[in-house]
């Protein structure tokens, strides 16, 4: 057995958690594939992890169409009236 | 993208519209957003995007072009929260959700309770809503390393920059963040197969 089979499922799902997955070493993020492609626990949890950020991502955009169409314009607006407002 | 060359930064700082239409409209609706997934209120999340801006413009002189524009305002945004919260919530070293976590493992690290793989019929706007309500239940700091990394797609190096944590903090916010989120989804009824 391979150094790669020793990340226990802990290790890997801690990892895919962090999102340290990129910032890893290269034979890591070798093992962590490895474990998934064996291991449908973490292959689970993992898409567990991917769920909660295609939550938010919605959740996000329902605050965005929150907004009117006519919000940059008056932001830049208000900006400008604080900007003139702090240089008095 | 908007690129804070010489040029543009000139502009900035003679306060031209335009230029300041350019990042408003490149980066207005992505902060706000990320102003209400903090935990602000429509009305206070409107007015801490308008006091970024302002700020941007102030300190625009320290600006040296070295950073993304992104990254300058989300940390603008990130200053402005903590003085809105007034006071730094500080994290415990060991809050709850990691006994949880590390419940589920035996002492070789083989899963107890094996997690489910979440319903794939679950509509976005379904998970959507029922996420908002599992925010709540994030420490301040959590919640917001939670966006910029989850929502905004920041690297942990940016994130850094902006709250000023090191890295192995922001992986440690940001998997407790995740943690609890899952727990509160499973309270639900969320992420088991129906």
């Amino acid at each position: 057995m391979g150094p790669f089979a020793m990340m226990t499922c802990h290790d890997v799902s801690t990892l895919v958690s962090t999102g340290g997955l990129h910032e890893t070493l290269l034979v890591r993020r070798l093992g962590v594939r490895m474990h998934l492609a064996m291991c449908r626990h973490c292959r689970a949890f993992r898409r567990q992890v991917e769920t909660i950020g295609r939550a938010a991502r919605a959740a996000a955009l329902a605050f965005e169409r929150e907004l009117p169409e006519d919000f940059e314009s008056k932001l830049v607006q208000r900006v400008r009236v604080s900007l003139i407002g702090g240089e008095r | 993208m908007v690129q804070l060359d010489d040029t543009y930064l000139g502009r900035l700082r003679r306060r031209d519209p335009e230029a300041l239409r350019a990042v408003v409209d490149e980066q207005g609706r992505r902060l706000y957003r990320a102003a209400r997934g903090m935990g602000y209120s429509k009305s206070e999340a409107e007015d801490l995007v308008q006091d970024v801006f302002v700020t941007f413009i102030e300190s625009i002189e320290r600006f040296e072009g070295r950073a993304q524009v992104g990254t300058w305002l989300f940390g603008i945004l990130h200053h402005k929260s903590q003085e809105r919260r007034r006071t730094v919530v500080r994290d415990e070293l060991n809050d709850p959700i990691d006994q949880i976590f590390e419940s589920q493992f035996d002492a070789r690290g083989n899963w107890i309770r094996p997690p489910t793989a979440p319903d794939r019929h679950v509509s976005a706007q379904e998970a959507g809503k029922a996420i908002q309500d599992c925010l709540e239940g994030l420490s301040p700091s959590q919640r917001d390393v939670f966006q910029l990394r989850q929502v905004e797609e920041l690297s942990a190096a940016e994130v850094c920059k902006i709250s000023g944590h090191t890295i192995t903090h922001i992986g440690v916010l940001f998997h407790r963040a995740r943690m609890k989120l899952r727990e509160c989804l499973e309270g639900k009824g969320w992420g088991r197969s129906r």
